[in-house]
């Protein structure tokens, strides 16, 4: 019985480090992703200032670094605009529709990765 | 009898020429090679990209359906005097484009068109896009759609705006096979794998990825 114990003990425990490796591993990706997609317009460091923002540029692209206006914004929102673009929720057109291109996970990841950048959380709904 | 020899004549000649065209894509191989452009490009397909992380590590565009994608004259005289399609350098979103890549003479030139012409991609089919004007087009690439975000282009007075992150779209009606626009549109992750270019296929009727097409390829 007891050497039962030990083994589910071991079990649980591995399990646990197997969890966070995946979990480093998520996060990791979230960066890169933002990096090959979002940057060209949010920028590297998520200001807005991406190398497209010229003075041509119409909008000015959301500064992830601003927290008082991140946390105005739900996750639900943020996945809406990211998946279906900006018309979807009443913005600009340059905001494209990423739906077809990165999936719902890394979606969900790329919203982890706003909220660590702005240090903030998303209003409820 | 005169007849049958002007035939075998004939038939002997187109032998002889299809062996020089086969001829100048060897050579155009072998100085791909010798040039060291493979250190860049690579010219084999399919798609050999299983990440980001392999698209990124890429210092030049594949080449591998180049002879579907470009047109051979415009290759031909890029090849001699390339000036950057990129503002950009390849996969920066930070250094500029340095417009350094090797200038080869004229005779390196053609072979090497040959050899990247002869490089072709079977999504690709012939006389699907007839390059016209097409308003639905220019809505949706100016107004509907974030295109103009990241690609430049010339408006008709020739004001060039437009992001930066992309390759241009000025001169676009020289460079591109409007064929390989479509097809591109329409099955991007045949050609790339993994690019910061949005998927439009399922999101636009293919009707309106024809019509972007089109405005595309007579873009000036």
């Amino acid at each position: 019985m007891k050497k039962m114990i030990k083994i589910t003990l071991l079990a649980a425990v591995f399990g646990l480090v197997g969890l966070m490796n995946t979990e480093t591993a998520k996060a990791a990706g979230a960066a890169e992703t933002f990096k090959f997609y979002c940057a060209q317009c949010h920028g590297l460091e998520g200001k807005g200032k991406g190398p497209n923002v010229t003075k041509d540029f119409p909008v000015t692209p959301r500064d992830f670094s601003n927290a008082k206006e991140m946390s105005k914004l739900s996750d639900d929102y943020i996945r809406g605009i990211v998946m279906d673009g900006g018309p979807s929720q009443s913005k600009s057109p340059l905001m494209p529709p990423w739906g077809k291109t990165i999936s719902e996970a890394d979606v969900n990841g790329l919203i982890k990765h706003l909220r660590g950048i702005c240090k903030c959380k998303g209003k409820a709904g | 009898m005169r007849l049958i020899i002007s035939t075998l004549a004939a038939i002997g000649l187109s032998a002889v020429f299809a062996g020089d065209v086969r001829a100048d894509a060897a050579a155009g191989k072998a100085a791909f090679e010798a040039q060291k452009c493979t250190g860049c490009h690579y010219a084999d397909g399919p798609a050999r990209e299983k990440s980001i992380a392999d698209q990124l590590a890429k210092k030049g565009p594949e080449l591998w359906y180049a002879g579907s994608k470009f047109k051979k004259d415009w290759l031909n005289a890029w090849l001699q005097d390339p000036k950057p399609i990129r503002a950009l350098a390849y996969n920066s979103l930070t250094k500029k484009n340095a417009g350094d890549h090797p200038k080869l003479s004229g005779g390196d030139a053609g072979n090497m068109t040959d050899f990247l012409m002869s490089k072709t991609s079977s999504e690709v089919k012939a006389g699907t896009i007839k390059p016209k004007k097409s308003l639905k087009g220019k809505s949706i690439f100016n107004k509907k759609m974030p295109c103009t975000g990241c690609h430049q282009s010339a408006s008709k007075k020739g004001k060039v705006s437009g992001g930066l992150s992309g390759p241009t779209l000025v001169g676009a009606s020289k460079r591109l096979n409007p064929d390989w626009i479509y097809a591109y549109l329409k099955n991007p992750t045949h050609f790339k794998p993994f690019k910061a270019m949005p998927t439009f296929a399922g999101l636009l009727k293919d009707k309106d990825l024809k019509n972007v097409s089109k405005h595309v390829s007579k873009l000036k």
